[in-house]
């Protein structure tokens, strides 16, 4: 349907180039929110003049808006899967993994119905997830395939606890948020995003072998309004000072 | 020099039309877009998602249940705002159309802190068992919520038209106040009440913020039309296209609706 596409192209394009060229727009998944507010403020105060909007979103959000040409010039998705697909279809230039992330089981920290992870297939929980399309949602599917197929609660678990899904949330903070009020009994999400909320949500840890590793790369728009920053921007979250923020929040290298 | 009608002084047509263009085109143009893009094969086609047809029918099921309740519920509402004076009544009245002017992820917002599992509310229901979060039930509130002020702002107009002295005319003839409400009062409204029957179910088909809030976003069970719209236009445009496409068609039904009942039902006394 090329027609749509080029006519929503031409919507987002216009909307996109209403703000100013001076600032670097960046699109990054939901779950570097505080990493790269962080990072950030470093790099305004390293290049005066300088200011750097951010778009947080689930990278599948991110990416369909940079297909529809959005004008972005740095992409930091929480999957190979879309920076892959922007990649071959010309959008995005190589890139580099910087961070890595785990998924863990987040309760709410009181009164919680789930104390362990055998307990999400219990009748009746209410266990909340991001889409399909959604990074985190997808590793949680794997995640719940590996626990299946390691037979620790039934080869039937992954079903039982499909069968709990209330809500398919469209990025991890709507999960968590979810969780923290207390409506879920459970939630997926990943360890950097617990981390922000320990005062609602308890985690539970989902051991190494039955996890995956979430890897998370960034790189350059083709059509990057502001090259040479969003060089820089990408630098700065690879080199030193970046790592060590993305350290600080949780992220594995 | 004769004038063309009873309007007299009034600015030539052509500049009112220069003027009110813009807007009618501003309105229109994306509107037509929306069906523009595909062919009605491709659209069909894509409606026959399970993704579509499973947000079609839960749409369907919840706007009947919301609008039935915003009827219930709102005609009480709005004959007593229109025929009753009370103290109070600039309170309430204000009250009643205020989901209409807050946003509506606010009004989510405020329906799970009130009936969220950990509100007053909540934990009471939680304890017999019963939860509202993540179900149909709580996309059928959401729906009330936003949709039902439409319809007891339009009833009380319509009850507030109604000329008194016809049911006065009726009591003096011995006709019990409830057959006067039913057989009187009621036929005369009928256009207002059935106009504002179909825009509470037109809200309640766009209702988006406050069901994604409060109901969750979960196929057949809590994903109506508009959620469904979101959730496809992450991985599927041609799929959103036409589910908006949908929508919109419901909605020019909705207001086709709403102006023949209104011909057609215009009371012969009025």
């Amino acid at each position: 349907m090329p027609r749509a596409r080029a006519g929503l192209v031409a919507v987002i394009a216009v909307a996109a180039q209403v703000s100013s060229a001076e600032t670097l727009h960046v699109s990054a998944a939901a779950s570097l929110t505080e990493a790269f507010q962080e990072i950030g403020q470093l790099f305004e105060r390293s290049h005066p003049g300088a200011a750097v909007e951010f778009n947080f979103a689930g990278s599948q959000v991110l990416r369909t808006q940079i297909e529809q040409g959005a004008a972005v010039d740095v992409f930091a998705s929480a999957d190979l899967v879309h920076a892959d697909a922007l990649e071959a279809s010309g959008l995005l230039g190589p890139y580099q993994v910087f961070a890595r992330n785990r998924v863990v089981v987040v309760v709410p920290a009181q009164h919680g119905k789930v104390g362990r992870l055998q307990d999400l297939a219990r009748p009746g929980m209410k266990v909340v997830v991001a889409g399909a399309t959604v990074p985190v949602g997808r590793y949680t599917t794997q995640v719940l395939g590996k626990l299946s197929a390691a037979g620790l609660y039934g080869d039937d678990f992954q079903a039982r606890v499909q069968a709990n899904l209330v809500s398919q949330e469209t990025n991890v903070r709507v999960v968590l948020s979810k969780v923290a009020l207390g409506e879920a009994d459970a939630g997926f999400v990943y360890a950097t995003d617990a981390a922000t909320a320990t005062d609602k949500i308890r985690v539970i840890d989902i051991p190494g072998r039955h996890n995956v590793i979430a890897e998370y790369p960034i790189g350059l728009l083709v059509k990057s309004p502001a090259p040479e920053k969003a060089k820089a921007f990408v630098a700065l979250v690879l080199g030193e000072e970046g790592r060590a923020i993305l350290l600080k929040r949780g992220f594995a290298r | 020099m004769p004038l063309p009608d009873g309007h007299a002084g009034r600015p030539p047509s052509s500049l009112l039309w220069l003027g009110a263009a813009p807007l009618v085109f501003f309105i229109g143009l994306p509107l037509v877009a929306l069906w523009l893009v595909s062919s009605p094969t491709e659209l069909v086609r894509h409606l026959s998602s399970p993704l579509a047809v499973r947000a079609l029918w839960l749409t369907l099921k919840t706007t009947l249940v919301a609008t039935a309740l915003a009827v219930a519920l709102g005609m009480p509402l709005a004959y007593l705002l229109a025929r009753v004076p009370f103290r109070g009544r600039d309170v309430v009245d204000t009250l009643v159309d205020l989901p209409i002017t807050i946003p509506p992820v606010v009004a989510g917002v405020a329906l799970l802190l009130a009936f969220g599992r950990r509100s007053l509310i909540g934990r009471q229901l939680d304890v017999l068992g019963v939860q509202i979060a993540f179900t149909s039930v709580a996309v059928v509130m959401a729906q009330v919520f936003i949709a039902s002020p439409f319809f007891v702002k339009a009833a009380r107009a319509g009850f507030e038209a109604v000329d008194g002295r016809l049911e006065t005319a009726a009591r003096t003839l011995g006709a019990s106040p409830w057959r006067v409400f039913w057989t009187i009062t009621v036929p005369l409204a009928r256009p207002a009440l059935l106009a504002g029957l179909v825009l509470a179910w037109a809200r309640a088909l766009s209702e988006f913020g406050a069901t994604m809030m409060f109901a969750g976003n979960f196929p057949g069970r809590t994903q109506t039309l508009t959620l469904a719209v979101m959730t496809a236009l992450e991985s599927d445009l041609e799929t959103a296209v036409a589910i908006s496409a949908l929508s919109l068609a419901l909605a020019i039904a909705a207001l086709l609706a709403a102006r023949l009942a209104a011909r057609r039902w215009s009371a012969p006394l009025a």
